[in-house]
């Protein structure tokens, strides 16, 4: 399958926790991730702090390795790329864009650096470049000498993604892009990465806790729970019939800025649990509203479904028919 | 105007004495907020509303020189307060809830042992009252097993929980006032659900006036009575929630709503509006309207001096105020200004 650009097959990261004074134990961050995401499209990720989505991120751009399974990248293994090939397919823009930028630099020492750091070009030919990418992301050319401190947060951001952008990569993993940004600059910002996306057939992953953000631009949703994928599909079905309790929830918790609107009721009661400890069974029955004490306690739901997959055995959303067909699988 | 309200601000400057020359944050600011409202400042980093909540505790930088015709709680003038007033006040009359309650708490005391200390600087409690307090009300923030908590550090809690201890702490000596600093914008959207309608419930339980500061005129349109917008040190627009979202007056509010994507009403990748340009450093007195240069309306008249706050007259709301010179109708307006300049940066 060529234009599978990622994918990846059972994937678990586990982290070591404790050990000079507490117990030692494995915290599973990363707890089988299957997905596969095809070229041009974009992919949003969302779930609670604590799920995952940020160690997955780590793992597809190599700054961690996973524990087990396998992520191949345009077709091969993650690590059979080198430390400079890796980064010439997959680059991240990160959330904060006043720490991810090194304030010494300049803009243009900074949009530069991974073509210097390769090697690639003179000089003359690396600063033409660096004037071309400024330009696409809507920086103005004044600002090229300045220094991260001299521009405003959405500058910075356009910055972070020229740097990204400058080695042509084919994925670009962003890292809750505009949740650092104010309201009128996320909009630029998503105005440029929808562009941006649309003319360089960029693969893009967006990790944002803000699902308006994940409805603007993605495609396909993953929504994400104690490591792993509980619901997975088209956006556009996602949005309008999410079947796992979890993503309703998630959904529900948007807060339209209309008249009239009313806070919501989410049934999300108990904490998030911990990842060192997961529940039994359905690792989401402690907080579901369609918990049926019993299957739920102990039998981990499979993924259902084909082209809109989800692990639950009391999905939402389903006509009646859906659901009776749906029964047998329960 | 209700006879007494609980917060009274009568143009309320803060201005910062720089080496080269004076900031002016905050450039004469009205508020009320009567009982059991709650009024929304709305607005975007940098246009004063924080410093505006920190002038109202008394929490100001020492650098900023704060001035004002008003500020009276329930009728007491504090315009003359000192040090000492202010310390009795804090906590007790008022009280705020910060965004972050990691750096809010203190991480080397258990919750219980803050809890009593702000109890026992206000009130001649013993320390076991003080227990039964904290308990009380850590039982109806919604904390599950008060009893541990209270022996427990803040960073034995998760966000949510450490969240909802702030929001006890608030509540010990039942004040009149509580300010909420953008008290949702670090946590979960799930618990930021949770927390909100905690604050809403335990407001109309107990009649507290509320100051909610936030960027997020969605949280704004679950929570407000009252929005007043901010913009450049100015309230740009006052009104009621519902009128103000439905037909924002000031461009600045208008720029905003037109900026936020709405999963159900925005299709994807539709090219969203935006306020070109960035809030103008507050330096110097204003001669002319303070969004001249990122309003897309913008004409003569908007240079020609300072703009006044207004009564706008419109038939759908009360109380309606604009500091714009455009029509209230909403003639003139089209939410193709926001996107004409697309890469406009």
């Amino acid at each position: 399958m060529m234009d599978d650009v990622l994918v990846m097959q059972g994937v678990t990261r586990d982290y070591p926790v404790g050990g000079a004074f507490a117990k030692k134990r494995t915290l599973r961050a990363l707890r089988g991730i299957d997905l596969t995401v095809s070229r041009g499209r974009t992919l949003g990720l969302v779930g609670e702090s604590g799920c995952g989505k940020s160690t997955l991120a780590k793992v597809l751009l190599g700054v961690e390795e996973a524990t087990s399974g396998t992520v191949l990248v345009d077709g091969h293994p993650i690590e059979s790329y080198g430390r400079i090939e890796r980064a010439k397919l997959i680059q991240p823009v990160f959330q904060d864009p006043y720490s991810s930028l090194n304030p010494r630099m300049t803009v243009a020492s900074i949009i530069g650096a991974p073509l210097q750091v390769r090697g690639e070009g003179t000089g003359d030919s690396r600063r033409k470049r660096v004037e071309e990418v400024a330009g696409e992301v809507g920086l103005p050319r004044h600002l090229i000498g300045a220094y991260p401190s001299q521009l405003s947060g959405g500058q910075r951001q356009r910055v972070a993604i020229a740097r990204a952008l400058i080695g042509e990569p084919k994925i670009l993993i962003c890292d809750e892009p505009t949740s650092a940004l104010d309201v009128s600059v996320q909009s630029q910002i998503l105005n440029l990465l929808h562009r941006l996306k649309q003319e360089l057939n960029l693969t893009m992953i967006l990790i944002s806790h803000n699902l308006a953000v994940v409805h603007h631009l993605a495609d396909e949703v993953a929504v994400m729970y104690l490591g792993r994928i509980v619901e997975h599909g088209p956006s556009q079905a996602i949005f309008d019939r999410a079947h796992h309790p979890y993503s309703s929830a998630l959904l529900k918790a948007v807060l339209p800025p209309r008249p009239g609107s009313r806070l919501p009721e989410l049934g999300l009661e108990a904490e998030f649990p911990s990842p060192l400890n997961p529940p039994s069974g359905c690792p989401f029955h402690p907080r579901c509203s369609n918990d049926d004490g019993t299957t739920c306690h102990e039998i981990d739901p499979e993924p259902s479904g084909t082209s809109h997959t989800y692990r639950c055995h009391h999905p939402d959303n389903f006509t009646q028919t859906a659901a009776q067909d749906q029964a047998p699988a329960d | 105007m209700e006879a007494s309200p609980i917060l009274d601000v009568r143009n309320l400057k803060v201005d910062i004495p720089l080496t080269d020359a004076v900031l002016h944050p905050v450039r004469g600011i009205d508020l009320t907020v009567a009982r059991g409202e709650t009024v929304a400042i709305v607005g975007e980093s940098g246009c004063g509303k924080s410093l505006t909540a920190l002038a109202i505790m008394g929490l100001l930088p020492r650098n900023a020189r704060l001035t004002s015709e008003r500020i009276a709680l329930k009728g007491e003038s504090l315009t003359s307060a000192g040090r000492k007033r202010w310390r009795q006040l804090r906590g007790d009359r008022i009280a705020m809830i910060f965004q972050d309650p990691m750096t809010a708490l203190d991480p080397c005391y258990r919750i219980g042992d803050q809890m009593r200390e702000i109890l026992q600087q206000h009130r001649r409690v013993s320390n076991k009252e003080a227990r039964q307090r904290s308990l009380e009300l850590l039982g109806k923030v919604g904390i599950p097993s008060p009893e541990d908590r209270l022996s427990q550090f803040p960073h034995q809690l998760s966000g949510g929980l450490r969240q909802r201890v702030m929001i006890a702490m608030a509540l010990l000596c039942e004040p009149e006032l509580i300010i909420a600093d953008e008290p949702t914008t670090a946590l979960d959207v799930t618990i930021q659900a949770q927390i909100l309608r905690l604050l809403r419930d335990i407001q109309r339980e107990t009649g507290i006036g509320l100051v909610l500061i936030t960027h997020d005129l969605g949280v704004v349109a679950g929570m407000a009575d009252r929005i007043v917008v901010m913009y450049g040190g100015e309230v740009v627009e006052v009104g009621a929630c519902d009128d103000v979202l439905a037909r924002p007056l000031h461009p600045y509010t208008e720029g905003l709503m037109h900026s936020i994507p709405v999963p159900g009403e925005t299709r994807q990748g539709q090219t969203l509006g935006f306020i070109p340009g960035v809030v103008p450093r507050q330096v110097g007195e204003l001669t002319r309207c303070g969004f001249l240069e990122r309003c897309p309306y913008a004409h003569a008249k908007c240079g020609a001096g300072p703009i006044a706050l207004r009564d706008a007259d419109v038939s759908d709301g009360d109380d309606r105020m604009m500091r714009c010179v455009l029509p209230a109708d909403g003639s003139g307006r089209s939410p193709e200004a926001w996107v004409r300049d697309v890469e406009g940066a």
